[in-house]
């Protein structure tokens, strides 16, 4: 078995033995969401009461309807719309990261007078970015878990390790941001250039070869800075660095000296999520929410791909932690002094 | 072993078998759209004009240097004086001089397809070297030192859109004038512009001197601007072009003649008769496939789709989409008289996509192109639409653009809800700004976008800005000129066909569309038509649509109660006495109820309108009312409440632009079903960006 074989199979286990810190992380996302979808629906109740259109919204979608609500609403609540229907929501999201808006609209190309421009409400980006500082937070009492052989966990122990590691690793969050910021800004450029030749393409064939393949290696910059944080956070809690600065730079070497097996355990943990996903639209075209029975099943169906996600994120840290713990504890020379 | 092998065939043949037979069993969009049986020749409609005036035919020579984009011209203009008065000056278009620099009128104007010269490639321009005329059988006359450049519309003196030239002699009103016009011009790039160039992607439109139009007592020669389209008299074109080896060539009419050169170039013939217009594209790239239009009573048309390569499965789809054009607005209007069509699928990086010329138009489509975001559909049934609205009857598309733009608007959304069903809702990512067919399509399932509702709300947004009646360059800005040019007047016309029914409005636009064939008509002409052919004077309906900015807003309410009990003093025998407390709207004593529905005006429209009110007992009432007070208030005293009021029930008026109040209904849980549903959609969405954030850093 490949050390990334291994490492993908340990990650897994993990998840699953912690499958209840998977919920808890569930649950805290559920909760910030519900802080603006509860007064979202008091709105949409308040706007269809009394109208025909709550049948036709309750069946289906009325776009006349949603055309004419969508101009007035407030600014967080036109993010409703039939753009987030089947998978469409997950590319919305990934065409945010990729413009820069993720987090707080911090990386978003300047217009012409020097503002950023922001394409998701400021309330919405505010609630995600303290959302961000709480999973920074959380991530030292996950990786605890992670690293305990029998991969139990309570509340307790996981706050605890989350506030020991706690400073640590928000200095490796600060130093992730720079370098995305450094990344975002060497990116501009490169994609100003890639769309200009896409531009002038002879065919749009050759056109779309650019403009996907640019965003696709924006993409996959952003993973591998998202691999160098994990393994960085995982140096400080295997090895106890105090040094932030350090395990970044440990975290980077260690990538590329690992890098195929990395991008096997990437690979692989992104195809079952995209797997996942991929189940959810077909579900999602198959089945029609009317009722509050029908939405009940939809609700749960939601939260299981959440919680997949969720746990897929949770397997691959507890993977790359498993092959930095192979792959550097073992080439480390033991010398046995009689 | 054999069973299971047996089991698993009977399996595949139960999975093939079905879409083979829906292969087989699938009625084109053409075929199955519901449409007006063709009038027959007792039917009282005006009878078709076999011939337009011809009193400008054309006759082009013109060489291509695909290398340096330019294009050495020469052209005899035959004009007949038709217009009952001797000419002597007469003006002409140059329409590429918009592109000449950055001070002529259309680059100093809003919109998209402004001339804006960023890129030095973008620069092209017209530049007559010699003029000349001749009377019939007279001698020719050098005419070039009275060319003299005319401002009519703003005065712009940097402005070389139109000339006019000067004859040493007046031309009798029905003798004929010839013109021999010797020009050159320099392609523009085309990523912008209607015409251009883009690699070895030639399209050619708008590229000849061309005569204004003598028109209402005076000459009609309006300036280039960045909104306005064209206008022009019909005549006969004959045009010979001349093009390197190896380029595919499509253009307005049919290909008479090909004649290899002795330099490996190669002249290609074209010649159509009865067009006010000429143009051509020409492609290394072109791939080329043909069908054609064949229905019971309408002329047959060759249809020719010249194709980028990297479109070729899409050739059906615009194949049939034009034959969807050709049969709905023939039915609609007349049958389309010209033999062939060609449909140009342009070039990556052109903005010469989604434009119509006289038995040719330019579509446009990506290559993701999924069947329910209908491109290249809709822009295809659209252009080929142009045919007979601008080609046939030719309104004067500066000063009436909504003649053009607004009908072939109204009928391209019938026809294609007609063929395919209401069209699909989508967005496209990790696109090119500004190229909206570009990037990844994401179709949002089981949403539709009926017939006009993807037009109110620019209607909503930008109706107010203008009256709809004002001449292109008049409009406060480019979206006021996109409400009014195409979406008003849509909206408008889909309101007249649901004022005086559908029938009624074939006839209307069958009456029209012969009458006016090659004659350049008028809103009046239209409005006079409607008028006869309904028996009705609608000049009031204009005149709240066309010549006016107002909205169109109906809104109801409902209002469900008990029937009082008396309270206070009432009738007693011995005079007024006090009567039993009041007991409100509560209670089940079984009370009849009084019911009221109201409806209002909220908009300075004034149509009739018809309100349907049902009610709990099942029953349902239609009521009439006039629209012209501010409301109008219905009473129903009965065992039954209303439970539901509805204003314009058959969403007769498409201007409504709020559709969400005309309705009321009994609340009965759908709200809150509707509220918890898409709020727990949206929380999904912004659960996988909170997601999201736990990855980043």
């Amino acid at each position: 078995m490949t050390s990334a074989t291994r490492a993908i199979v340990s990650g897994l286990r993990g998840a699953r033995r912690s499958w209840g810190l998977g919920v808890f992380l569930l649950a805290l996302n559920l909760a910030t969401a519900l802080l603006l979808a509860i007064p979202l629906a008091a709105t949409l109740s308040r706007e269809l009461h009394a109208r025909p259109a709550a049948t036709s919204m309750a069946h289906g979608f009325d776009f006349p309807w949603w055309g004419q609500w969508a101009e007035s609403g407030p600014g967080w609540q036109k993010s409703l719309g039939p753009d987030l229907l089947g998978a469409g929501f997950a590319f919305k999201n990934l065409d945010l990261l990729l413009k820069g808006q993720l987090p707080a609209g911090l990386f978003a190309v300047r217009d012409p007078e020097g503002a950023r421009a922001l394409l998701v409400d400021p309330l919405l980006l505010t609630i995600a970015a303290a959302y961000m500082l709480v999973q920074v937070f959380l991530a030292g009492g996950v990786l605890s878990v992670l690293r305990q052989v029998q991969g139990r966990w309570t509340v307790r122990g996981l706050l605890h390790g989350a506030g020991f590691y706690c400073g640590r690793f928000l200095r490796v969050w600060a130093l992730m941001m720079i370098a995305a910021g450094i990344l975002f800004a060497l990116y501009a450029p490169i994609a100003r250039w890639a769309d200009a030749q896409a531009r002038e393409a002879v065919s749009e064939s050759t056109a779309a070869g650019w403009l996907l393949g640019h965003h696709a290696a924006m993409l996959l910059a952003l993973v591998f800075l998202h691999v160098v944080g994990t393994y960085a956070r995982v140096i400080i809690v295997l090895e106890e660095r105090s040094s932030a600065t350090l395990a970044v730079l440990s975290g980077f070497a260690f990538a590329v000296s690992r890098l195929a097996s990395t991008i096997v355990i990437t690979a692989a943990l992104g195809a079952l999520g995209l797997a996942a996903l991929w189940m959810w639209q077909a579900f999602d075209q198959a089945w029609m929410t009317t009722g509050f029975r029908s939405q009940i099943l939809t609700l749960l169906m939601m939260q299981a791909l959440l919680l997949a996600r969720i746990l897929l994120r949770v397997a691959f840290a507890g993977a790359l932690m498993d092959l930095y713990r192979r792959d550097a504890v073992e080439s480390v020379p033991v010398t046995l002094v009689a | 072993m054999r069973h299971r092998r047996a089991t698993l065939g009977l399996i595949a043949l139960g999975v093939a078998l079905p879409s083979v037979m829906a292969r087989q069993i699938v009625t084109p969009p053409s075929e199955r759209m519901q449409l007006p049986p063709l009038p027959g020749p007792d039917s009282g409609l005006p009878p078709i004009p076999e011939r337009s005036p011809r009193n400008a035919n054309y006759r082009i020579k013109a060489r291509l240097d695909a290398e340096a984009h330019r294009i050495e011209g020469l052209l005899e203009l035959e004009w007949r004086n038709t217009t009952g008065l001797p000419q002597s000056t007469f003006p002409f278009h140059l329409y590429w001089n918009a592109f000449r620099n950055n001070l002529s009128t259309s680059a100093r104007g809003q919109g998209r397809r402004a001339a804006r010269g960023d890129d030095p490639r973008r620069w092209g321009f017209t530049d007559v070297k010699r003029i000349a005329s001749s009377a019939d059988g007279g001698v020719e006359a050098d005419i070039t030192g009275t060319l003299r450049y005319v401002q009519p519309d703003d005065g712009n003196a940097h402005d070389r859109t139109v000339f006019e030239v000067t004859t040493p002699s007046p031309v009798a009103p029905g003798a004929t004038v010839r013109f021999h016009v010797d020009w050159t011009s320099l392609i523009p790039h085309g990523a912008l512009g209607r015409a251009g160039w883009v690699h070895d992607y030639h399209f050619i439109a708008q590229w000849f001197p061309k005569i204004g139009v003598f028109w209402k007592g005076a000459w009609n020669a309006h300036q280039f601007h960045a909104t306005t389209e064209f206008f022009s008299d019909f005549g006969v074109y004959d045009v010979a072009l001349t093009i390197p080896a190896g380029f595919v060539v499509g253009a307005t009419g049919a290909l008479r003649e090909t004649r290899d050169e002795a330099n490996g170039s190669r002249t290609l013939r074209f010649y159509q008769e009865d067009v006010h217009d000429f143009a051509w594209t020409a492609s290394r790239r072109f791939l080329e496939k043909t069908g054609r239009f064949e229905s019971a009573g309408y002329p047959p048309v060759d249809i020719r789709v010249l194709l980028q390569p990297e479109h070729e499965d899409l050739a059906e789809r615009y194949i049939e989409a034009t034959r969807v054009a050709l049969k709905a607005f023939g039915a609609w209007s007349a049958p389309y008289p010209y033999a062939q069509i060609t449909v140009v699928d342009p070039a990556w990086g052109s903005g010469s996509g989604g434009m119509e010329y006289p038995t040719l138009i330019t579509g446009g489509a990506g290559i993701h192109a999924p069947p329910s975001l209908f491109s290249p559909e809709s822009v295809t049934i659209h252009e080929t639409g142009h045919q007979f609205w601008y080609g046939l009857v030719a309104t004067n598309e500066f000063e009436e653009p909504w003649l053009d733009e607004g009908f072939t608007r109204y009928h391209d959304r019938k026809a294609y809800n007609l063929a395919y069903g209401a069209r699909g809702s989508g967005e496209r990512y990790f696109g090119l700004p500004g190229r909206s067919l570009s990037g990844w399509p994401v179709v949002a399932p089981r949403v539709d976008v009926g017939r006009g509702y993807d037009i109110v709300g620019g209607l909503r947004r930008n109706g107010r800005d203008d009256v709809m009646a004002r001449r292109s360059w008049d409009f406060v800005g480019a979206e006021a000129y996109g409400v009014n040019a195409y979406g008003k007047p849509a909206l408008s016309l889909q309101t007249l066909e649901g004022l005086i029914g559908d029938e009624a409005m074939t006839r209307v636009l069958r009456t029209y569309g012969r009458r006016y064939r090659f004659a350049h008509p008028t809103s009046e002409d239209f409005i006079a038509t409607v008028n006869e052919v309904t028996g009705q004077d609608w000049r009031w309906y204009f005149d709240q649509t066309w010549f006016s900015a107002e909205e169109c807003d109906y809104a109801v309410t409902v209002r469900n109660a008990r029937q009082r009990v008396a309270a206070g003093h009432v009738d007693g025998p011995a005079g007024p006495a006090p009567g039993a407390p009041v007991a409100g709207d509560a209670g089940e004593d079984g009370r009849p109820f009084e019911s009221e529905v109201t409806v209002q005006r909220l908009g300075g429209v004034k149509l009739p309108v018809e309100v349907r009110v049902d009610f709990s007992d099942g029953r349902s009432v239609r009521e009439g009312w006039d629209g012209q007070y501010r409301w109008k208030r219905f009473r129903y005293t009965g065992p039954a409440r209303v439970v539901a009021a509805t204003v314009d029930p058959d969403r007769r008026i498409a201007l409504d632009v709020s559709p969400a109040n005309n309705g009321w209904v009994e609340e009965t849980g759908h709200a809150g079903r509707a509220a918890s549903k898409w709020a727990m959609r949206w929380m999904f969405w912004f659960q996988h960006l909170l997601e999201m954030h736990a990855v980043l850093g």
